[in-house]
């Protein structure tokens, strides 16, 4: 059943990353149910486009849950009010007519504003430069069946890759640590024979490049796993605790 | 060494290895402070064994150093963790994964910090002329410390319901056989030792008050 509804949308516009930001209202009116949110933004955009006012500014790509483009903190909670989805998988039956909606961008020293709702989240690029991947030399393709993989290991490396690095968890974490997403890159290596070679080197490495982006620390709040749109669980965060005490203990 | 005790995990680490020890200190105080209700004799006896034993004193050295590590890592690390968001948000909103405990753990560990200085000026410093057992129990007889004493076990149990079972995720004790149990042995212990010394002044108040 669709229907349409009247909402206030409490929004951040922010001119540029070094000018002060702050709130504005504006009303969403005649929003399809079926709409979804991003939508519902591109429908408030196209009036303030005629009206010759500056678009709200919002990152997004596939608008499909995959490429974890799309951010935004809605009504408090990152990616709005369902859980294992992404804030362009959000439709506007979840909200009430009438409600305000308070839409800002995700908050971290290491995600900095840009623009509006658009944070620069080229810090979680750093951390896997530092260490997100496995050295192999080019060719052609080796026979698939030459390592061999246990059933479960593979399922669980591949739960682990499912992270599409939106950051959600570092916006959700009362700490703005980037905990779950270091863990599900280095789970993901860890758990496969591809990626013992470089096994400590990855986990020293991208812990460093972790903290000296300015991420917080993990206090084991669980928020992140709550919010992820992949259901990446904690236990990756014991298993880079794990890797991570085991790598400094064989450091040499 | 040094580049692991300043790591962000590695920090953690220390806090959670400064909290399970100081657990295992919390079992044995608890033990000792049982015999209380055994009676005058058996609590003052054992006091003096305690204060008799040379090893004492390096057991408080120890357990000093662990407080000392906890209270300053664990400050260190909340530091950091607010300047990892110097711009906070208008409105947030759980989605179900932390717990009162877990949002709270500055807080009731700041209220343990003042607890544990009023606590070791007032039976460690404090007129044992007439034997550890009268001193205790005439603590107890002031209601509004053994309020502050029941406010400050409450803060405890909070602190521990989360950070008993944080603490094996931090040092990576983790398998989906046993960390159910882990949580629920969490909650049980946690409840176990706030309601264990709770339970002494409480008894010291309305069983042995003169009021
Ligand atoms: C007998 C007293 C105490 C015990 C048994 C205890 C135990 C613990 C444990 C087991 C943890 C979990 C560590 C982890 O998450 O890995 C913890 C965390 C914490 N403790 Fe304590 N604690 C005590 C006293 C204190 C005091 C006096 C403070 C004062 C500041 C304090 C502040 C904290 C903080 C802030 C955390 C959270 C750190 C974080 O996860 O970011 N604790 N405590
Ligand atoms: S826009 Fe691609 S995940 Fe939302």
């Amino acid at each position: 059943m669709s229907a349409t509804i009247h909402l206030t949308l409490k929004v951040w516009r922010q001119k540029n990353a070094s000018s002060e930001g702050r709130w504005v209202l504006y009303e969403a009116k005649n929003i399809s149910t079926d709409m979804s949110f991003l939508e519902m933004l591109d429908a408030v955009n196209e009036r303030l486009v005629l009206k010759g006012e500056d678009p709200i500014a919002f990152d997004h790509d596939c608008r499909e849950g995959i490429c974890g483009m799309c951010s935004l903190v809605i009504n408090g909670q990152a990616h709005g009010p369902q859980k294992a989805a992404t804030t362009c998988q959000i439709y506007m039956r979840d909200f009430k007519d009438g409600a305000t909606v308070t839409v800002e961008p995700f908050r971290a020293r290491a995600f900095p504003v840009l623009k509006d709702l658009v944070v620069d989240r080229s810090a979680f690029d750093r951390v896997m430069a530092a260490g997100g991947y496995i050295s192999v030399n080019t060719g052609s393709a080796v026979e698939a069946n030459t390592i061999l993989i246990p059933k479960d290991k593979a399922e669980a490396a591949m739960d682990a890759a499912a992270c599409i690095g939106c950051g959600a968890c570092v916006a959700a974490c009362p700490n703005a640590s980037a905990m779950l997403f270091v863990s599900a890159k280095i789970s993901h290596f860890a758990l496969l024979p591809q990626g013992l070679p470089e096994r400590e080197r990855r986990v020293l490495a991208m812990r460093k490049a972790m903290d000296a982006e300015g991420f917080g620390n993990c206090s084991n709040e669980a928020e992140c796993e709550a919010v992820c749109p992949k259901e990446i669980k904690l236990n990756h965060i014991a298993r880079l605790n794990r890797e991570f005490l085991r790598a400094s203990i064989l450091k040499k | 060494m040094i580049e692991f005790a300043r790591s962000s995990i590695g920090k953690k680490v220390l806090v959670a290895l400064a909290g399970l020890f100081l657990c295992l200190f919390l079992v044995t105080h608890l033990a000792g402070n049982l015999f209380l209700l055994v009676g005058e004799n058996a609590f003052n006896h054992y006091a003096e064994a305690l204060e008799k034993n040379p090893l004492l004193i390096v057991a408080e050295f120890g357990l000093a150093a662990l407080f000392l590590i906890h209270i300053l890592v664990s400050l260190q690390v909340k530091y950091e963790d607010r300047r990892a968001r110097p711009i906070g948000y208008l409105q947030q909103k759980s989605k179900g994964g932390s717990s009162w405990g877990s949002r709270t753990m500055i807080f009731s560990g700041l209220l343990l910090l003042v607890f544990l200085v009023v606590h070791i000026k007032t039976f460690k410093f404090g007129d044992a002329g007439e034997g550890l057992f009268r001193l205790v129990v005439t603590a107890f007889q002031n209601k509004f410390y053994v309020a502050f004493y029941v406010l400050a076990m409450s803060a405890l149990g909070l602190h521990l319901s989360h950070g008993f079972q944080s603490a094996f995720q931090t040092l990576g004790v983790e398998h989906p056989g046993y960390t159910p149990w882990i949580k629920k042995a969490g909650c049980f212990f946690s409840a176990l030792i706030a309601g264990g010394f709770a339970l002494l002044p409480l008894w010291a108040y309305f069983n042995l008050g003169g009021h």
